[in-house]
C-alpha cells in the first residue's frame, strides 16, 4: 500500500530494496567507516537506455488528481502519467490528443469528442467514453481541493454516444473551455476510481496512479523521490527517456549545487537570473529560455484614497522605469511589462499598448491634480497628509523585493515616500488577499504581487482579474470598478467568433492600460538548466516551460 | 522521602508537558497565513467559498479552537495523528521514515562532538594558559559563532563541488538499486557531510563546559593533595580530575541529545537530507498543521527524555547527589 511505499515499490509485487539505514546498516556504520574505501562502487552500469535525473525543490504527495500539490511543477509531473483529451503545443495552442478531434457547435455550450481508438491504460484496459464521462463525473462530485472540478463546473452533462464519441453540453457558453478544460483535465480510469470515496485521503493498493500517459510512477519515497518508467506502449510512441528519477530537494541552493556536481541532470523550476550565464559556463550544461506567463506586477488599493484617483494611477505608472528593473533585477531575462496585461509574445496581445517612462510627466500630472509638496519635505501631501506608504512583499522572494527597492525609488522621484516591508508569504497573501476571497476586502496600501502562468495564459480568464467582484471579478484584489470593463467581460464568455473575440480583449487592454487596476511591470522569462550529454531534446511550451510530457517524447510525436 | 521525590518530579514533567503539547497545538494557530494553499494548491484564489468551506471542514480546521484541542489530545493518546495536508500520506509512517535519517546524523555527531570535545576540553583545562589552551579556545570559539547553514555550504562547495569527494544531497543516491555493502557505504558517503557539520558546531560547547568543569576541578584541595603524595601526573589527570569534571559535561551532552533533534532543521535543509528536522521546514513552509504539531510533539518528548536521563544519569556519575 501506499502509506509503505519507502519499503515497497508502487508495482504490486515488485520488492524494492529498503532505503532507510537498516539496522544492520547502523549497527555496520563505524566499522565500514574505517574499512570504507575498499567497500566503494555499486552503481548499475549504464547500457544504452535513456535515464533522466529530474530536481524540484518540493515534495509533490503521491501525484494524483487528488494529491498533487503545486500547480507548477506538480501538475506537470501529474500530467506524465496521465493525459487530457487535448495537449498544448509548443506555442501553447490546445491541440488534439487522446481525443482525435474535437468539434463545437455555433453557440459554444457543446463540445463533441472522438477518441483515439486503441489507446489503454497502464493496466491494459481500453480507455473509452465511458472513463471520460466518469472523470467528469467524480471531480465534479468529489470537489474538495480540486482544480478539475473549477474546469468542469459549466458542465451540465456528457453524453456517451459509443465507446470512441461523446459531448460535454455546457450550462453557459464558453469559449475558453478547450484551454480551461480539455486541455488540462485528466482523464481518469473509472475501473479504479469508481469505488475510491475519500480521494485525497485513500491509500491506493499497489496499482497506484494507473493512467494513459507516457510514463508510470513506480516508486515514490516520500520527501525524497519519484521513479517513472516509460510506457512503452505510449500512443504516441516510445518517449524517449526511459526512465525519469525526480529527486526532491529543500531549497534552490542545494539544487544548483547538485547539477553543478553532476547529482542531476536537469531542474523542473525556473533558475534565477544570476545563475543563468554561470550555469551556461559550465559544460555540458545548456540552458533552454523562453517565454513565461508568469506576472511580476504593483497592487494598490484602488478602492481608497489617493489610490482610487486614476490620476495618481497613471503618475506611478509613468514613474516606473520597466527597461531598468528588468537589466538590473533580472539581467535582462526578463520581458518588459504591458500596461494593458497581456505578454506580448502572446497571440492576443495589442501591440498599440506600450510601456512608456516618463517621470517628468508623472510629475505634472501629479502637480496638476492639486498633490502638491506643500511643506518642502520632498513628499507630496494628500488630503491633508503625506504620500507616504509601506510597500508589502514576500521576503522568501528575492528577486520580488529587488522590485520593490527599486519601486521605491522611482517612487521617490515623483514625491511618494515608500518603506518596503518584506515579510513572510502566508503575512503577505493574508494582506493582499484576505481568505483568498476579495470579499474580505484589503489590508495593503501598496503591495508587490504575481499570479501564476494560467491566469494570463488563457487571456478569457482577463475578466476574473479585472470586472467588478459581484459580477465575476474574483481575481480582483484591488478593488477596481469600471461599467465597460463589467459589459466587455460579460460578453467575451459568450462571444463565438474567434477575432471578434480577440477585438474585445484589445479593447480590455486599451482599458487596463488607460485606468491601471494595478501596474504590470515585467513577464520574468523561462529559463531551465539541463546536462545536455544525457538529454537535450526539452520543448519549451510558451507559457508553461520544459516540463511536459512533449519533452520526453520524440520529436516526431509532438503536435 | 524517594517516592515523595518521585511524586514530585513527576508532577512536574507532568505541567512541563501539558504546557509544551497546548504551545505545539497553539503556535502554528498563530501563525498568519493558512494551510488552505497548500491543501487547495496554487489556484486556491479560483476555488469557491464553498469549495474551500468544504474542504477546512474535511480536515476538521472548521471546528471550534477547544474541540480541535481536544482531539489533539486524543490524537496523542491514540498515537494516530492524521494525515499529512500535503502528501496525504499517515504523518506516524511519515516520522518513522525519517526518524532513522535525524538518529543517524544526530547520533553520529553526538558521539564525534563527544569524544572531541572531552578530550580537546581536558587537554585545553591542563595546560591552562599555554599556548595550546589559547589556540584551541580561540578556534572553539569561532567555531560557535558559525552560523550552520554557512559552514554547511562552505563544506559542500569544497568536498562535493571542488574535489568532488561526496555528494551534496540527500541520504541515498536516488533509485540507484544499490545493495548490500554499495547500499550502506551510500548511506555514509551521503551521511559525512551533515553529520560533519553538527559535529564542528556542537564540539565547541561540549568543548567549554569539560574546560570549565576541569578547571573548577583543579582547584580542589584533594587534587592538590593527590599531587603532594606524588601520584603521577596521567593518574590525577585521568583518576581525579577528568573523573570529577564529567559531571556537568554528561548533563550537557544528555540535554543535547534532546535538541539535537531540533537543530537538525537548518543543516537538514542545507543538504536536502531527508530526516525530521527537513520535514518541519516544509510543514511550516506549508502550513501542515498536522506534521508540525506531530514533530514538535517529538522534539518536546525528546527533550523531556534527555532532561530524564540527566536526571537519572546525575546519581549514578556523582554519588553525592543520590539521595538516601
Amino acid at each position: 500500500m501506499l502509506a509503505n511505499v519507502n519499503r515497497r515499490s508502487l508495482e504490486a509485487g515488485k520488492e524494492h530494496m529498503a532505503e532507510r539505514p537498516s539496522s544492520p546498516a547502523i549497527a555496520l556504520l563505524l566499522a565500514v567507516l574505517l574499512v570504507a574505501p575498499a567497500a566503494c562502487g555499486g552503481e548499475v552500469a549504464p547500457g544504452t537506455s535513456v535515464r533522466v535525473r529530474a530536481a524540484v525543490t518540493g515534495d509533490e504527495g503521491t501525484l494524483n488528481p487528488y494529491t498533487y500539490v503545486s500547480g507548477f511543477p506538480g501538475w506537470n509531473l501529474l500530467m506524465l502519467q496521465y493525459d487530457s483529451l487535448m495537449q498544448l503545443d509548443k506555442s501553447g495552442v490546445p491541440r488534439p490528443w487522446l481525443a482525435s478531434e474535437v468539434r463545437v457547435n455555433a453557440d459554444l455550450t457543446e463540445y463533441s469528442v472522438t477518441l483515439v481508438e486503441g489507446v489503454t491504460w497502464h493496466d491494459g484496459r481500453p480507455l473509452t467514453t465511458r472513463d471520460v464521462a466518469f472523470s467528469v463525473d467524480y471531480y465534479l462530485n468529489n470537489a474538495e481541493a480540486s482544480r478539475f472540478a473549477r474546469d468542469l463546473m459549466d458542465v451540465q452533462d456528457v453524453v456517451v454516444t459509443d465507446d470512441y464519441n461523446a459531448t460535454f453540453v455546457l450550462s453557459d457558453p464558453s469559449a475558453g473551455f478547450e484551454m480551461s478544460a480539455l486541455a488540462d483535465v485528466p482523464i481518469i480510469p473509472r475501473h479504479i476510481w469508481e469505488s475510491v470515496e475519500s480521494p485525497s485521503e485513500h491509500q491506493f493498493e499497489g496499482g497506484t496512479n494507473i493512467g494513459t500517459g507516457p510514463y508510470r510512477l513506480i516508486e515514490y519515497v516520500e520527501g525524497r523521490s519519484y521513479r517513472f518508467e516509460a510506457n512503452a506502449d505510449y500512443f504516441m510512441g516510445a518517449p524517449a527517456v526511459d526512465e525519469l528519477v525526480v529527486i526532491v530537494f529543500a531549497d534552490d541552493a542545494g539544487v544548483q549545487t547538485a547539477i553543478r556536481t553532476g547529482e542531476i541532470d536537469v531542474i523542473f523550476e525556473r533558475i534565477p537570473p544570476e545563475q543563468i550565464d554561470l550555469l551556461d559556463a559550465q559544460d555540458p550544461l545548456d540552458i533552454a529560455l523562453g517565454p513565461e506567463f508568469t506576472t511580476q506586477m504593483i497592487n494598490y488599493d484602488a478602492s481608497k484614497r489617493p489610490f482610487d484617483d486614476v490620476t495618481v494611477r497613471r503618475a506611478i505608472n509613468l514613474a516606473m522605469d520597466r527597461q531598468d528593473i528588468v537589466d538590473t533585477v533580472f539581467l535582462g531575462a526578463a520581458t518588459v511589462g504591458s500596461p494593458g496585461w497581456i505578454h506580448p509574445g502572446h497571440p492576443s496581445y495589442n501591440p498599440d499598448i506600450v510601456a512608456i517612462y516618463d517621470p517628468v510627466a508623472a510629475n505634472s500630472l501629479l502637480e496638476e491634480a492639486g498633490y502638491l509638496d506643500s511643506d518642502g519635505d520632498g513628499v507630496r501631501e494628500f488630503d491633508g497628509q503625506p504620500m507616504s506608504f509601506e510597500i508589502i512583499t514576500n521576503s522568501p522572494d528575492s528577486l520580488r523585493l529587488r522590485i520593490a527597492e527599486l519601486t521605491a525609488e522611482m517612487l521617490a522621484a515623483i514625491g511618494i515616500r515608500t518603506s518596503v516591508a518584506a515579510v513572510e508569504t502566508g503575512t503577505w497573501e493574508q494582506a493582499v488577499w484576505p481568505g483568498f476571497d476579495v470579499n474580505n476586502g484589503r489590508n495593503y496600501d501598496i503591495a508587490m504581487w504575481g499570479w501564476s502562468a494560467p491566469v494570463q495564459a488563457d487571456p478569457l480568464r482577463l475578466p476574473q482579474l479585472v470586472t467588478s467582484v459581484p459580477v465575476g471579478g474574483f481575481l480582483n484584489l484591488t478593488g477596481y470598478e469600471n461599467a465597460e470593463m463589467d459589459a466587455l467581460s460579460g460578453t467575451l464568455g459568450t462571444e463565438s467568433d474567434p477575432a471578434e473575440r480577440n477585438r474585445i480583449l484589445g479593447r480590455m487592454q486599451e482599458i487596463i492600460a488607460e485606468d491601471l487596476p494595478f501596474v504590470l511591470l515585467l513577464y520574468p522569462d523561462g529559463a531551465y538548466v539541463y546536462d545536455s550529454s544525457v538529454y537535450s531534446d526539452w520543448e519549451f511550451i510558451a507559457g508553461q516551460g520544459i516540463v511536459s510530457k512533449l519533452s520526453l517524447l520524440p520529436p516526431s510525436a509532438r503536435p | 522521602m524517594r517516592r515523595r521525590f518521585d511524586i514530585r518530579r513527576l508532577t512536574q514533567y507532568g505541567v512541563v508537558v501539558v504546557v509544551a503539547v497546548t504551545l505545539n497545538f497553539l503556535l502554528p494557530r498563530l501563525m498568519p497565513g493558512s494551510p488552505l494553499t497548500l491543501i487547495a494548491g496554487v489556484d486556491v484564489g479560483l476555488l469557491s467559498a464553498d469549495q474551500r468551506a468544504e474542504i477546512m471542514a474535511r480536515v476538521g480546521l472548521d471546528a471550534a479552537l477547544w474541540k480541535q484541542y481536544l482531539r489533539y489530545w486524543g490524537d496523542i493518546f491514540t498515537g494516530d495523528f492524521g494525515y499529512s495536508f500535503r502528501s496525504s500520506r499517515p504523518i506516524v509512517d511519515m516520522i518513522w521514515d525519517r526518524l532513522p535519517w535525524t538518529l543517524l546524523i544526530t547520533g553520529l555527531s553526538f558521539i564525534v562532538s563527544a569524544v572531541v570535545g572531552v578530550v580537546l576540553g581536558a587537554i585545553s583545562a591542563w595546560r591552562r594558559g599555554t599556548k595550546i589552551d589559547l589556540g584551541m579556545l580561540s578556534g572553539m570559539i569561532s567555531i560557535e559563532s558559525l552560523p550552520s547553514f554557512w559552514l554547511g555550504m562552505v563544506l559542500i562547495s569544497i568536498f562535493a563541488v571542488q574535489w568532488r569527494l561526496l555528494p551534496s544531497s540527500g541520504a541515498v543516491t536516488s533509485a540507484s538499486d544499490l545493495v548490500g555493502w554499495a547500499h550502506t557505504w551510500d548511506i555514509v558517503r551521503h551521511a559525512i557531510l551533515p553529520a560533519a557539520t553538527l559535529s564542528i558546531l556542537a564540539t565547541p560547547g561540549v568543548y567549554m563546559t569539560m574546560r570549565y568543569s576541569m578547571l573548577e576541578t583543579l582547584r580542589e584541595d584533594y587534587i592538590r593533595t593527590a599531587r603532594a603524595k606524588g601520584a603521577d601526573e596521567r593518574r590525577v589527570l585521568f583518576g581525579h580530575v577528568a573523573r570529577n569534571a564529567i559531571a556537568p559535561v554528561v548533563t550537557v551532552l544528555a540535554l543535547r541529545l534532546g535538541f539535537a533533534f531540533g537543530g537538525t532543521v537548518i543543516v537538514e535543509t542545507v543538504f536536502s537530507y531527508p530526516g525530521l528536522g527537513r520535514m518541519v521546514f516544509d510543514a511550516v513552509s506549508g502550513r501542515d498543521y498536522p506534521v508540525m504539531q506531530a514533530a514538535f510533539l517529538v522534539f518536546t518528548a525528546a527533550v523531556l527524555a534527555a532532561n530524564l536521563l540527566a536526571d537519572l544519569l546525575y546519581p549514578l556519575i556523582d554519588p553525592r547527589t543520590r539521595t538516601s
